[in-house]
């Protein structure tokens, strides 16, 4: 019985271990698309000249569930009756995914500020906000890379590790 | 579908809810609604047979301490929500001072410009819009059109009137009527090229307001160029333009004459004698390239018929005064 317990414990700390090394792959995984989302967005806005509702529909269909969220529900705040500026739908948008992705707090402002200028300027400056952004992404996402790589069994063996050491206290 | 359903999104809610406040506390007077003005940090003006200042709670006043203040914010949100919240894909119309709704109402821009050498490149900050509610009165023009054809064919015709007095309205209804065929007329393959976009008032370049099924429509193209764009490519049998004026727009119909197409086409005057002053126009008067003139007024109202004349002779067809109404 003890055994069993014991086991129990063990698995547990390893589970934890890969639940969080996958979190910090879905991350990289994220910011990833979400540097394919504004690379194609600076496309639509830049040579297209698309309103932002269309730009972000056209996107919206080639990108992975969480992010085709956040873009949809942006686009049905914009058109929406309640006459919400470029900015407050994707600030509200963001709000309403902040809890659901496991993005740091440093992406979420990035993408914030990228909120800000957003629609309210010339083409030159859209394209040049989305190219800010998609730089403070790349860094975002090379940051996170190597925090997986180096980390990833870290945290995995420290899972079991961890479980093991609660066990040997216990026991 | 009301041009409110189609105008009203682009407001702000506190615009559109006042205008809704106004719409329900005049019924009758909103259905003569022609303009809606907004001007940065001054009261919200309407045009509905008069010019009138709206209170938040939307009644008319002609107190402008009682009316609502329209806000260079509640312009700015204008604009962006009828820019799709994408200013960067109004770059044209900033630059040339307007833009075009669904339904084809237009939307007149001023306000602060940049410019370059001389040369205004775009508004860069707009502080007044004026929404101008586009109507289709279809069978404005029925009664004209006995008048305007001979033997079937559509004959060379220019209508001038003051401004507001529904030249742009009959320019459509008169378009409409020739490329249907209607009134036992010939169909006419038409060729407009709509300049400022206030005739079809294209939205992403599908006319939203009827000009017939046999209309090929040239929107935002400078005159001279449109005009042989459709003559080269769309064969049609007569050419149809918004406003005339400027300099070489004489030589242009010269030319369109010598294709053997016909025309129709307005100009901005009070009448014929204002018209004929014009120096740019005065060769049309000489060479009798016009056979047809259509003047109208807003003596009884708009769309007010004060005559029609023989460009030619410069003798009346008709000269009795009267409203043109849609007949059934």
């Amino acid at each position: 019985m003890k055994m069993m317990g014991a086991l129990l414990v063990i698995a547990a700390g390893g589970m934890a271990g890969w639940v969080y090394s996958t979190l910090l792959r879905k991350r990289l995984t994220l910011l990833r698309a979400l540097i394919q989302s504004f690379q194609w967005l600076e496309t639509e806005i830049g040579y297209a000249s698309l309103p932002l509702g269309e730009a972000f529909l056209h996107i919206s269909v080639r990108v992975p569930e969480e992010i085709k969220l956040i873009f949809t529900t942006f686009t049905a705040k914009l058109n929406g009756r309640a006459g919400l500026t470029a900015d407050e739908a994707w600030q509200q948008s963001l709000a309403e995914h902040r809890e659901t992705l496991p993005l740091k707090a440093e992406d979420w402002a990035l993408l914030a500020d990228f909120g800000r200028t957003l629609g309210s300027t010339d083409r030159e400056h859209q394209v040049t906000a989305i190219r800010r952004t998609l730089e403070r992404l790349k860094h975002q996402a090379s940051e996170a890379e190597e925090e997986y790589k180096k980390n990833e069994r870290l945290y995995r063996y420290l899972g079991i590790a961890g479980g093991a050491l609660v066990v040997l206290l216990f026991y | 579908m009301g041009f409110e359903e189609q105008i009203f999104p682009f407001l702000t809610p506190k615009l559109r809810q006042t205008l809704e406040n106004l719409r329900r506390a005049v019924p009758g007077e909103w259905g003569k609604l022609e303009e809606i003005r907004l001007r940065a940090e001054q009261p919200l003006q309407v045009e509905m047979g008069q010019s009138l200042l709206v209170t938040s709670a939307g009644e008319p006043t002609k107190d402008a301490g009682r009316a609502l203040r329209v806000t260079a914010e509640d312009v700015l949100r204008t604009l962006q929500l009828m820019g799709g919240n994408s200013l960067y894909t109004l770059e044209e119309e900033l630059k040339e001072g307007f833009l075009t709704l669904p339904g084809g109402h237009r939307v007149g821009l001023a306000g602060e410009c940049l410019v370059e050498g001389g040369r205004l490149l775009r508004l860069k900050r707009v502080t007044s819009l004026n929404l101008r509610i586009a109507r289709e009165l279809k069978g404005i023009g029925r009664i004209l059109l006995p008048l305007l054809t001979q033997a079937g064919r559509p004959l060379r015709t220019i209508i001038i009137s003051p401004p507001q007095a529904g030249k742009t309205t009959l320019l459509r209804d008169l378009i409409r009527s020739f490329s249907n065929g209607e009134e036992g007329l010939a169909p006419v393959k038409v060729g407009l090229v709509d300049e400022r976009g206030e005739v079809a008032g294209c939205f992403r370049g599908v006319p939203q307001l009827d000009v017939g099924v046999r209309t090929d429509v040239l929107t935002g193209c400078p005159k001279r160029e449109g005009v042989f764009l459709l003559l080269r490519s769309m064969g049609p049998q007569m050419i149809a333009t918004d406003e005339i004026g400027r300099p070489g727009d004489v030589e242009l119909i010269e030319e369109i004459l010598n294709t053997g197409v016909g025309f129709l086409t307005t100009a901005h005057a009070w009448d014929t004698k204002d018209l004929a002053l014009r120096p740019s126009l005065q060769r049309l008067w000489a060479r009798g390239l016009v056979e047809r003139v259509v003047v109208l007024s807003r003596r009884l109202g708009p769309g007010t018929l004060e005559g029609v004349w023989d460009g030619r002779t410069g003798e009346p067809i008709i000269s009795q005064v009267q409203r043109l109404e849609v007949r059934r």
